[in-house]
């Protein structure tokens, strides 16, 4: 690069340390939790007790009347429906009841006592309707509807088949798979899967604060997506977006919970119809009951692979349960292409993704959703190809993985060989730790290695710098600080490297959406990618004004000069110049303050034409790697499952901290260590999730987790800023993956199912679990399609 | 008729109903939000304060059990904005994600290294099960308490 375009002086890799860890250590903090204003009022929300029934009477008078009470809304206030490619939800049940769980009234009062005592006093009379509780259920030929009018409903975006209880269905095919299967030289490989929900349990509840002032809202909340409480409360409210701001305090754990709109507007209505500021919380029952989960999902895949172990043919049928709505598995069924369709090259595929309406507590987004359960059955599948075919599942993997120019399930090209050298990397890292073989305590032992494909959800962010004549720098940004540290660290670290200041003296502004321009939201390991890219353009225009203004006051080309250490010098003359400081304020009052804006959006690489259906994002702008390796113990007695060893190589593109990233894999990891061995979700017959709380809801305990062994791969190719990939949302994902292989190399049994609690692991040890049937899905791939691939 | 206790040195009342939980009169009464009414069941530990210096979970502790009893909670663990060895080495750990659970843990943690002379990895590990952390898979943590004891 010649110096002219030189957009940096310093490197922005360091280990910078947290700016919020000290109030978080000191209590603090003032989470959305912890905001009490004055003349606040406390709000409750009634919600319904059957999973499906009609709503004959919903009468409040007598509510209003008790003490304490300010306002009570319904369904009447709010008139909007949301969604994601289909407008199915609305905010509270109007004439249906599609969930237990379902808001059908709330209540402001002075107290929360009060609010609970207006909420037993609604008068409510349903008359209750056999609900569809599985989607095996929901698919059958019969079955009742959970959405009658769903051919009504407005689409928001068009493409995805839709019919009855299938809310959206996805599909892709690429090259003739039909005739691969048909080959004489394959043999063919059929796998079944079926997963639980997975409950993200952030700390925080679903909480917020709302004011209705000047004509407008003002909702503060918990979230990682202001701009789409913005954007969704409008909508329900039927109100224009510009009435609605929303900031964003810190927020306690997100993990993908905090990732749509939850109970903002229940707050909003009632500010506006009391006039006072209006607090609602959800209990920790409530968000047990209708947290949006990681969905539930049935896995089939068949695959025709020749003895040499060449993949010439892959299909499969994906259900995901979306719940009573759609929500983010709409969106979801368009990653089965990228995590299903990913990790290896194939010579014919075609998949079909399909969300299923339940009369269950709606999913939502999860961690690397999607890509958790698909990569379980991706990985376990490939496990049972290599047994098949004789061949080692290791060699079998460095065989077959994505590489440079490899074609992806959509046909895209990929870039560059990352998985076959980060297997290598993962091989030299195993013997480091000692097999577990030789143990001879009578359990079982097991180990597994596997590989996973995600991305990066690229997607619309702006921001702002603003140079302060002091020499510092304010980032002006729509982004939400939920705990992974990249608002906290890889922003500042980005705009004070291009600079040349220190990263503590870039101020982070809180999200507001009066502040800051439109971002898609803080989640998809896009924070550092997307806001980083706004970011750093807005620093880089910066540096430009600031070394222009500088080349006057120093005589000297602007090429010549370089920022760092807070000053603006001569290059290899240091005190030549002046600091960035007195540069900044003599801008200021010559020119005027010197600041600057960036934009960002995904580039949209290109599929193959013709292959995608129904899909929201046909090719993936960022791939990420992941190579997971762990070795478990199976006690034969009690079903029990210990890890002894983790090691993760992740495909990072570029470490702007390294620490903060090994941080989030540990993490990540863990959480997934309790989606693959113990944090279980069942649906009672009432339609209700039976987890109600921490007892029954087992998240991994400090006794439970090993030290993970993390290595970073860097210099995979990106379009991210500085070369930078996600961090924060990968690490969770091949972990069901490896403990599922890992479990199944201990036992010799066929794992098909997370997670794999004691009783579950005992049942495949004792042979007593009989093998996984889908008789909702048909033999012949195309049977599943509600439309045939391809047709508008 | 209210219950007076002592919070983080100071004599203080409250007039909130005696089975009111203690971490609603911390929050609400005193507005110290530190403790944080997690689970409420006891299983979480994240408003744990030390309770005539035990551990002890605000949320399952009535208010008229807490009367006289000297409390202190994380606010009151550090004075005048200086950390305490076991938060700087959280901090220097970068062991902080969300924050949630650290109000908590401190509490656990101080009381651990204040009890145990010499904590192994293990005792750390044990004392750390009565609170959850869903962010950071406790290793920083654990290692951030053994540097504090080796110090």
């Amino acid at each position: 690069m010649t110096a002219g375009t030189r957009m940096s002086d310093v490197s922005a890799t360091m280990d910078f340390r947290r700016r919020d860890a000290r109030d978080k250590l000191m209590g603090r903090t003032r989470y959305t939790i912890d905001r009490y204003l004055p003349g606040m009022l406390h709000a409750a929300v009634l919600r319904a007790s059957v999973p499906a029934g009609r709503i004959v009477r919903l009468d409040t008078a007598k509510a209003a009347r008790m003490p304490g009470v300010r306002a009570i809304v319904t369904a009447a206030d709010a008139p909007g429906t949301i969604g994601i490619g289909i407008a199915d939800h609305p905010l509270f049940a109007r004439d249906l009841i599609r969930y237990n769980g379902e808001p059908l009234a709330a209540v402001a009062a002075d107290t929360l006592i009060q609010a609970h005592a207006a909420l037993a006093a609604i008068e409510v009379e349903i008359e209750p309707l056999s609900p569809v509780l599985t989607m095996a259920e929901a698919i059958a030929p019969d079955a009742r509807l959970v959405h009658p009018d769903w051919h009504d409903y407005e689409i928001l975006l068009a493409g995805g088949a839709r019919e009855g209880n299938v809310a959206w269905e996805a599909s892709v095919v690429r090259g003739d798979v039909d005739a691969a299967f048909a080959r004489p030289d394959v043999v063919i490989v059929d796998s079944n899967f079926r997963v639980g929900r997975q409950n993200h349990v952030a700390f925080e509840p679903r909480a917020v604060v709302a004011s209705y002032e000047d004509g407008r809202f003002h909702i503060e909340t918990s979230t990682q997506v202001p701009w789409t409480i913005r954007n969704a409360t409008a909508r329900l409210l039927g109100i224009p977006a510009s009435q609605v701001r929303v900031t964003v305090p810190p927020v306690g754990g997100g993990f993908g919970l905090k990732f749509d709109i939850a109970i903002e507007p229940f707050a909003a209505l009632l500010a506006r119809a009391s006039g006072r500021p209006v607090r609602l919380v959800n209990s920790r029952e409530e968000e047990m009951l209708t947290c949006l989960f990681r969905e539930n999902a049935e896995i089939r895949i068949r695959s025709a692979v020749t003895q040499a172990g060449e993949i010439v043919g892959r299909e499969a049928v994906v259900l995901m349960d979306c719940g009573a709505y759609g929500g983010e598995q709409i969106f979801l069924t368009t990653m089965t292409a990228h995590t299903l369709g990913g990790n290896y090259r194939l010579g014919s595929v075609r998949l079909v993704s399909r969300a299923i309406y339940t009369n269950t507590a709606p999913n939502g987004a999860f961690r690397a959703c999607n890509g958790v359960y698909n990569t379980f059955a991706l990985e376990r599948h490939t496990d049972e190809i290599a047994a098949r075919i004789g061949m080692d599942p290791l060699a079998f993997r460095s065989r077959n993985v994505l590489g440079d120019g490899a074609l992806g399930a959509t046909g895209q090209r990929f870039d560059g060989d990352v998985l076959g050298p980060m297997l290598d990397r993962m091989n030299t890292m195993r013997p480091a730790t000692a097999t577990s073989r030789e143990r001879n305590d009578g359990r079982l032992y097991g180990r597994a290695t596997t590989v996973g494909t995600w991305f990066v959800f690229v997607g619309p962010s702006a921001a702002t710098v603003n140079m302060n004549a002091d020499g510092t720098a304010t980032l002006v940004t729509s982004g939400v600080e939920i705990g992974s540290g990249s608002m906290m660290q890889a922003l500042p670290q980005i705009v004070a490297a291009t600079l040349g200041i220190a990263p503590d003296n870039v101020i982070v502004r809180t999200a507001d959406t009066d502040a800051a321009g439109y971002d898609v939201g803080v989640g998809g390991g896009r924070t550092t990618v997307s806001l980083g890219a706004a970011s750093l353009q807005a620093a880089q225009e910066v540096r430009k004004k600031l070394l222009k203004v500088a080349s006057e006051m120093l005589e000297a080309a602007p090429e010549d000069l370089v920022m760092q250490n807070g000053r603006i010098e001569i290059a290899g003359a240091p005190g030549s110049g002046r600091s960035v400081a007195e540069v900044a304020s003599h801008a200021q009052a010559k020119e005027g303050p010197v600041s600057a804006t960036g934009a960002f959006t995904g580039r949209g690489v290109p599929a193959m034409p013709g292959c995608v259906a129904g899909h929201f994002i046909d090719a993936i702008d960022i791939p990420v790697f992941a190579v997971h390796d762990c070795e478990v113990a199976v006690d034969r007695d009690t079903g029990h499952v210990e890890v002894l060893s983790y090691k993760v190589v992740q495909d990072v593109g570029r470490a702007l901290n390294p620490r903060a990233i090994r941080g989030q894999i540990q993490g990540g990891v863990v959480q997934g260590l309790g989606y693959a061995l113990h944090e279980e979700v069942t649906i009672g017959a009432d339609g209700s999730v039976r987890q109600a709380g921490f007892e029954t809801y087992r998240v991994p305990l400090a006794l439970d987790v090993v030290p993970v062994e993390i290595s970073l791969y860097e210099g995979a190719p990106s379009m991210g800023p500085l070369g930078t990939k996600g961090a924060g949302e990968v690490p969770i994902l091949n972990v069901g993956a490896t403990i599922a292989c890992a479990v199944a190399n201990a036992t010799g049994k066929r794992v098909q199912e997370l997670p794999l609690t004691p009783p579950r692991v005992l049942e495949l040890i004792l042979g007593r679990k009989p093998a996984l049937a889908f008789p909702h899905i048909a033999d012949a791939w195309a049977d599943n399609l509600v439309r045939p691939h391809g047709q508008p | 008729m209210a219950v007076s206790l002592i919070v983080n040195g100071e004599r203080m009342a409250s007039s909130a109903d005696p089975m009111t939980p203690l971490v609603d009169v911390l929050r609400e009464d005193f507005h110290l939000t530190g403790a944080k009414p997690v689970c409420r069941e006891g299983f979480c530990g994240a408003c744990m304060v030390l309770l005539d210096g035990a551990p002890a979970l605000s949320c399952l502790m009535p208010l008229a059990l807490a009367e006289h009893c000297e409390i202190r909670t994380v606010e009151g663990l550090s004075s005048g904005g200086t950390l305490t060895p076991i938060q700087t080495a959280l901090e220097a750990h970068d062991a902080v994600q969300c924050g949630m659970c650290f109000p908590g843990m401190v509490v656990s943690l101080t009381h651990v290294l204040a009890t145990t002379p010499s904590p192994t990895r293990d005792d750390i590990r044990m004392a750390l099960t009565g609170n959850i952390c869903r962010c950071t898979g406790y290793e920083r943590i654990v290692e951030a308490a053994l540097s504090a004891v080796a110090k």
